[in-house]
């Protein structure tokens, strides 16, 4: 997957588990949870997505990895080369 | 290999709001509930041809779209449902009645505030503090228990107001008695006082089909009629359960939502039953009259609290039932609600369970009559007559509470002492519903979410 689908996955995974989810003012370098207001059961829920789609187990203490939506890609981009 | 990955014991709202999380992220489950129908201590049941619900006078945790931090939207977003296409209908107003005092509520807490104002004017400025110190506690850190009497005594000084403040909050979701904890006291401050009470659209059989759709949805399987006989444990860990018909099914992870004491005699876990066995249950009269039928002022309130004695007595009575205190719930009296045939009056009274369980079955069925015509007849006193226009009326007891909920002694908000983390001896037996610490319809769902984010999921 190249970067660009990786960012796409990411947002449909975050507008699949909140229908209010506004995309238009999104900063790529800024944590998604301040911006989007999602609480840790809804990160649980992005961890949960990748599991079940891409079979792709992120240990707990990798979670920060997901902060950022560029942080996402980068730290997705090695596990989904093959995808 | 198992038969299941996750076998859920009880349909009720912990039961199915766990079952949707593992059923949406793959895991194969099974919902066994022992009745024929879902919803556990908030199910329905017809007589003569009408609906009639067992729990949900009102659901907590009012919130419109958009607030995504309310908890009634977090539960949604959690159960992959859509929160713009449910269509609540918020209460009307409510009471506290006191002897004479009386204190109006609805779903903003200024009005709260100015009713206390004007009931008393001295200490104001107290509850506001309070209030705000309130909305700033967290009550999902852990802690020691800390008592919320004294916490309001030291804050408000007021033996009435504290009690008058209590006693919705008591009612609907404490199983101690006397007192409660502080945390308990603030989520559920927040749930009535500040977020107010909500009815969903149509009943509560419309409710949980949405629920129970959503969990066949994503793959999840439930069986009715499927009481649980034992928890089969080997080697330490749980193997899966037995049906009362003998049947063996195997799982990876068993949940049990029947609570404390009923989980110990299922599992035959080493612990007294006793002292998880709560004490507070509650008998309920469901009255129907004519839609016609008016009957002035206090019939378009939503619920009122009233007490009738000097001290509010939130405990076990040593009577069948007490009617010095309770709950008066009209549930049609919601906005926009559109009237049913029938109106409906529910009047519910602490009652305890011991004296109802020596009962013989003759005496069981006349004290039954006998005390609903009680209940009836004190909730008269504060909303004025109308025994005499009941065209129906059906009640239910602790017993009938613990017959179709094995909710132990019929204690609707289960034990006094929670298990919190919902952990048993057994690494792969959990404890979700009423007795890991949720209370409500709310509650309960995010407490069967909770544990099997945490203990099922990661």
């Amino acid at each position: 997957m190249t970067r660009e689908e990786i960012k796409d996955v990411i947002l449909e995974i975050i507008a699949d588990i909140d229908e209010e989810a506004e995309f238009d003012q999104l900063d790529a370098n800024a944590p998604l949870r301040d911006q989007l207001d999602l609480d840790s059961m809804d990160f649980l829920d992005i961890v949960m997505e990748l599991r079940k789609r891409y079979k792709l187990q992120i240990p707990e203490d990798e979670y920060p990895e997901l902060a950022t939506l560029t942080s996402c890609v980068n730290y997705l981009e090695p596990k989904l080369k093959d995808v | 290999m198992a038969d299941y990955q996750l076998i859920i014991i009880g349909g009720g709202l912990s039961g199915i709001a766990a079952g949707i999380r593992a059923a949406r992220f793959g895991r194969k489950t099974l919902i066994l509930e022992q009745h024929s129908l879902p919803g556990g201590l908030n199910s329905y049941y017809f007589r003569q041809g009408h609906l009639l619900e067992t729990g949900l006078h009102a659901m907590t945790n009012c919130a419109l779209p958009g607030d995504k931090r309310a908890p009634l939207n977090r539960l949604f977003r959690q159960l992959h449902l859509s929160r713009k296409q449910f269509v609540l209908r918020e209460q009307i107003g409510s009471e506290i009645r006191f002897s004479g005092r009386k204190l109006a509520f609805a779903n903003d807490c200024r009005l709260l505030e100015e009713e206390i104002a004007r009931e008393f004017p001295a200490v104001i400025d107290r509850f506001r503090l309070l209030r705000r110190e309130i909305l700033q506690y967290d009550p999902f850190q852990p802690g020691p228990w800390r008592s919320a009497r004294q916490f309001l005594a030291e804050r408000l000084g007021v033996p009435l107001l504290e009690d008058m403040l209590l006693l919705p909050l008591m009612i609907y979701g404490n199983a101690e008695e006397h007192d409660m904890d502080l945390g308990q006291f603030a989520i559920m401050f927040r749930a009535v006082f500040e977020e107010g009470f909500f009815r969903p659209v149509g009943t509560m059989r419309e409710f949980l089909e949405l629920l129970v759709n959503q969990y066949l949805h994503f793959g999840g399987a439930i069986r009715y009629r499927c009481p649980v006989a034992k928890i089969l444990v080997a080697h330490g860990r749980i193997q899966g359960v037995r049906l009362a018909d003998g049947e063996e099914l195997t799982a990876e992870a068993v949940l049990s939502t029947a609570g404390i004491p009923e989980t110990i005699r299922l599992s035959g876990w080493d612990l007294p039953q006793d002292p998880y066995c709560g004490r507070m249950s509650f008998m309920e009269t469901i009255a129907l009259l004519p839609s016609t039928y008016a009957g002035g002022r206090d019939w378009q309130q939503t619920i009122i609290f009233y007490h009738t004695g000097k001290q509010l007595r939130y405990q076990r009575p040593s009577t069948f039932i007490d009617t010095s205190w309770g709950v008066i719930c009209f549930p049609e009296n919601f906005q926009d609600q559109i009237p049913a045939e029938l109106r409906q009056v529910r009047v519910t009274n602490a009652a305890n369970y011991s004296l109802w369980k020596a009962l013989s079955t003759s005496e069981y069925l006349s004290g039954k009559e006998q005390w609903a015509t009680a209940s009836i007849r004190a909730s008269e006193e504060v909303i004025g007559p109308y025994q005499h226009a009941v065209v129906y009326r059906d009640s239910f007891t602790p017993l009938t509470i613990e017959r179709y909920t094995r909710k132990a002694h019929g204690a609707i908000y289960g034990s006094a002492v929670k298990i919190k983390d919902g952990v048993t001896p057994w690494p792969n037996l959990f404890i979700a519903g009423t007795d890991q610490g949720f209370l409500g319809i709310i509650g309960a769902m995010l407490s069967g979410i909770t544990v099997v984010n945490r203990h099922l999921l990661q």
